[in-house]
C-alpha cells in the first residue's frame, strides 16, 4: 500500500468520495466527490442544510453507510496510512468505535434502554481494549468522570431512563472516548440539548479535545457552534464541499455566494439587521441536482456558465478552496 | 402607550401527577406558577426560556387547550375565562396559532384548499368559489402558488408547509398569532424566508405576536419586548433593547452567555452549570438558586421567594440580588 498520507500530522484524508442511495428508478447523489483532510489534533466542521450530505459523509468514514440502499461508489478514505475503504468488514471493526468514534445526534435512541449505562460504557473497553472486571470498570469510571457526571460509581448501575437528556448526550460521549479515539465524529449533538447545557457540553467537548489532542469532526448546520469550536470549515450543498477554509477566513471573508448567504441569513445577537438576507427557493431534491454548479438556481449572481459546467477547485492559498466561477474568473 | 391586546395576570397552572401508577397522584406538576405580562397591539412579546420552564404551557392556556389553575387572561379588557357562546367564537377566530412541527400541524389527508379553507367555512361560511378565492389570495399573501390549493402536504417541503400552516392562521383575520418555535423546524435557509414573512405581514396587517421561542437570537431579530421564564416563573421582563443591553438576572445573563457566537472572535461566555430545576419539586425560594453564580449562601435566596419588581422603568426582573436604580 502507498503512503497516500506524506504529511505526518494528518491523520484523515478523505479524496472523492462518492456515496450513492439506489433506488427503484432513481440514484440519489448524498455525497459526490468529497475531499477533506483532517490533521491531528484539529477541529473541523461541515456544515450545510439537511440534505447537503453531511451526516452521510460522516457514516461513510465510519463505513455505516444504510444497507441496503446506499453504497459507497468511489473514493479513498486514508486514516494515516490505511485506506479504509480497502480493508475488510473485519478489520473495519478495530476503527470503529476504538480508532474512530461517532456521537450521534439523538442521545434516546443511541443507547439501549434494558442495559444499565456502566455495561454500555465498558462495551467499547471489552470489544476493543480486551479488558475485564477491576480493569474495565476503572477505565469506565474515569470516561463518565471526563465527562462530568457527578458520583459515577452510583450512577453506573442506572439505567438510561434515569439520566436527564444533557447527562444522556455524556454518557454518549463517554462511550466513544473510552477506548481514547484518535478522530471523534460529532453529529449534531447537541441539537437536542437545551442552551445553557449544549453550552457545558461544548466546553466539555473542547476540553477533552485538549487533554488527549483528539481530531473532531462537527458536524451542524449552526454556525454559531462552528464558529467557537472548529478550525476549519468544509460548506457542504448537495453533497459537494463548495468551499473550505480556515474559520477566521470563512466568516470574514466568505467566498462562495452560500457561504456568504448562510452567514448573512442566520440573525445575529447584538447586530441588528431589519431584514434578513433571504436564500431563495429551496435545497435542491438529490434525484435531480441542477446541472452545472447545483446552487444556480438560488445564487443571485449565477451567471450562463454556471448553467453548464460546475465550477472547478480554486485554490485560495494553504489548503483552502472554492468551487465557484465567480472566483475562477476572478470577478 | 399602545393598547394591551392580552393581558396575563397571576396565571398559574399545576398538573396533577409526578407519581408514578402505584402512587397515584402524587405530586403536582407546577408548570406555570404565577406569571404575568401583557402583549401590546402591533408588538411581539417574546418568551423565552429552557425546556420545562413552562413557556408552552402558557401558549396553551391562552388558545384555551389547558385550563389555568389560577390567574386570568384577559382580551381587550375582557376576561376570556367567561367567554360564552359569539364571545368565545370571537375569540377563538381572532387568536391564532403557528405550531412548531409543520410535519405533524397539518392534517396529510386534507388538500390545501380544505386546510386553509375550513377555519373560513365553519366561521364565516364561505363556500365554492369564494372559498376558492379567498384561499387563493391567502396562499399569495404567504408566499405560495394559488394553484397549489388542490396539493396535499406531502408535495410540499418544510418552509412550504409552515407557510400554509401561515396561511391557515391569517384565515380568520386575527389579531393576535401564538407562534410556538415557529422555525426551529426548519433549515437555515428556509428560516430567513419565514422570519422574513412573519415580520411583513406583522407590518402590513397589524399583527401581534406572542413569540415562545429557545433562540436569543431569532428573539432578537423579532420581538419588541422579551420575558424570560425559569421553572414556572417569570424572571425578567423589558424591552428588547433594555434586556440585551443590560441584563438584570443571572439566568438571563447565563442564557445570553450560552449561546454560541458566530463570530469566531468572540469567546464563549460563562455558563452555569447543573440543569433546569424540576417543577414538580421546586427549589425553594428563588427557584434559580441551585444553579445561580452570584448566589452567595444567603440565607434569603435559599429561602425567600423573590419579589417581582420594577427595576427600572418597564424593566422588571424576580432577584434579590438586584436593587432597585436610584432614580
Amino acid at each position: 500500500m502507498v503512503n497516500r498520507n506524506a504529511e505526518d500530522d494528518i491523520l484523515l484524508r478523505v479524496e472523492g468520495l462518492k456515496t450513492y442511495f439506489f433506488q427503484r428508478n432513481a440514484v440519489l447523489k448524498a455525497v459526490d466527490g468529497v475531499s477533506f483532510t483532517v490533521a491531528q489534533g484539529e477541529a473541523v466542521g461541515l456544515v450545510g442544510e439537511s440534505g447537503s450530505g453531511k451526516t452521510m459523509t460522516c457514516l461513510s468514514l465510519m463505513r455505516l453507510v444504510p444497507q441496503p440502499g446506499a453504497r459507497i461508489v468511489e473514493g479513498e478514505i486514508w486514516f494515516k496510512d490505511e485506506n479504509l475503504l480497502d480493508i475488510t468488514e473485519h478489520e473495519m471493526r478495530a476503527y470503529r468505535g476504538h480508532r474512530m468514534a461517532i456521537i450521534m445526534q439523538d442521545p434516546q435512541t443511541s443507547l439501549n434502554p434494558v442495559y444499565s449505562i456502566g455495561e454500555q460504557v465498558a462495551e467499547p473497553v471489552r470489544l476493543h481494549l480486551k479488558e475485564r472486571g477491576q480493569q474495565a470498570m476503572t477505565r469506565v469510571l474515569d470516561a463518565l468522570r471526563a465527562v462530568r457526571i457527578p458520583r459515577p460509581e452510583q450512577r453506573l448501575v442506572q439505567y438510561p431512563h434515569q439520566f436527564s437528556g444533557g447527562m444522556r448526550q455524556r454518557v454518549v460521549a463517554a462511550m466513544g472516548l473510552t477506548t481514547q479515539p484518535e478522530l471523534l465524529i460529532a453529529d449534531e449533538p447537541t441539537t437536542s440539548l437545551d442552551v445553557t447545557i449544549q453550552a457545558q457540553f461544548l466546553r466539555l467537548i473542547r476540553e477533552l479535545q485538549q487533554e488527549s489532542g483528539t481530531s473532531v469532526i462537527w458536524v451542524t448546520h449552526d454556525l454559531g457552534i462552528v464558529a467557537q469550536m472548529c478550525d476549519r470549515v468544509n460548506v457542504m450543498y448537495a453533497g459537494r464541499i463548495v468551499e473550505s477554509g480556515r474559520v477566521r477566513q470563512i466568516y470574514k471573508e466568505p467566498q462562495h455566494p452560500y457561504t456568504r448567504a448562510l452567514l448573512d441569513s442566520v440573525p445575529l445577537m447584538g447586530a441588528r439587521r431589519d431584514k434578513l438576507y433571504q436564500i431563495e427557493g429551496q435545497p435542491p431534491d438529490l434525484r435531480s441536482i441542477p446541472q452545472g454548479c447545483p446552487f444556480w438556481p438560488r445564487c443571485p449572481e449565477a451567471m450562463d456558465k454556471c448553467k453548464e459546467q460546475y465550477p472547478p477547485r480554486t485554490s485560495l492559498g494553504g489548503q483552502d478552496f472554492v468551487h465557484c466561477w465567480l472566483t475562477e474568473e476572478g470577478r | 402607550m399602545a393598547n394591551r391586546l392580552l393581558e396575563v395576570e397571576g396565571l398559574a397552572k399545576h398538573f396533577r401527577g409526578g407519581g408514578n401508577w402505584l402512587t397515584s397522584g402524587g405530586d403536582s406538576i407546577r408548570a406555570v406558577d404565577g406569571v404575568s405580562f401583557h402583549v401590546e397591539e402591533g408588538e411581539t412579546f417574546a418568551l423565552v426560556g429552557e425546556s420545562g420552564c413552562g413557556k408552552t404551557t402558557v401558549a396553551k392556556m391562552i388558545l384555551l387547550l389547558e385550563r389555568p389553575t389560577r390567574g386570568t387572561i384577559s382580551f381587550q379588557g375582557e376576561d376570556v375565562s367567561r367567554f360564552r357562546g359569539g364571545g368565545l367564537r370571537e375569540y377563538k377566530r381572532l387568536v391564532q396559532a403557528v405550531f412548531q412541527d409543520p410535519y405533524s400541524s397539518l392534517n396529510p389527508r386534507m388538500q390545501v384548499l380544505d386546510i386553509i379553507g375550513e377555519p373560513l367555512r365553519v366561521h364565516q361560511g364561505l363556500r365554492g368559489r369564494t372559498l376558492r378565492m379567498r384561499v387563493g389570495e391567502l396562499l399569495e399573501n404567504v408566499g405560495l402558488n394559488p394553484v397549489t390549493a388542490s396539493f396535499f402536504p406531502h408535495q410540499f417541503s418544510g418552509g412550504q408547509r409552515q407557510r400554509i400552516a401561515i396561511a391557515r392562521a391569517l384565515a380568520l383575520r386575527p389579531q393576535l398569532i401564538v407562534l410556538d418555535e415557529p422555525v426551529s423546524g426548519l433549515d437555515v435557509s428556509i428560516r430567513a424566508q419565514i422570519l422574513n414573512l412573519l415580520v411583513d405581514l406583522q407590518r402590513d396587517l397589524g399583527l401581534s405576536y406572542l413569540l415562545i421561542s429557545h433562540d436569543l437570537a431569532i428573539v432578537e431579530h423579532m420581538s419588541h419586548r422579551v420575558g424570560v421564564m425559569y421553572v414556572g416563573k417569570m424572571v425578567e421582563l423589558a424591552t428588547r433593547d433594555e434586556f440585551y443591553g443590560n441584563t438584570l438576572h443571572p439566568y438571563s445573563n447565563a442564557l445570553l452567555a450560552s449561546v454560541p457566537k458566530p463570530d469566531p472572535d468572540v469567546p464563549m461566555g460563562t455558563t452555569i452549570g447543573g440543569e433546569v430545576a424540576s417543577p414538580i419539586n421546586p427549589p425553594s425560594g428563588c427557584r434559580f438558586h441551585t444553579r445561580c453564580p452570584i448566589y452567595l449562601e444567603t440565607s434569603m435566596c435559599r429561602e425567600v421567594e423573590p419579589d417581582w419588581r420594577e427595576i427600572l422603568s418597564d424593566h422588571l426582573t424576580a432577584c434579590h440580588k438586584v436593587e432597585p436604580a436610584v432614580v
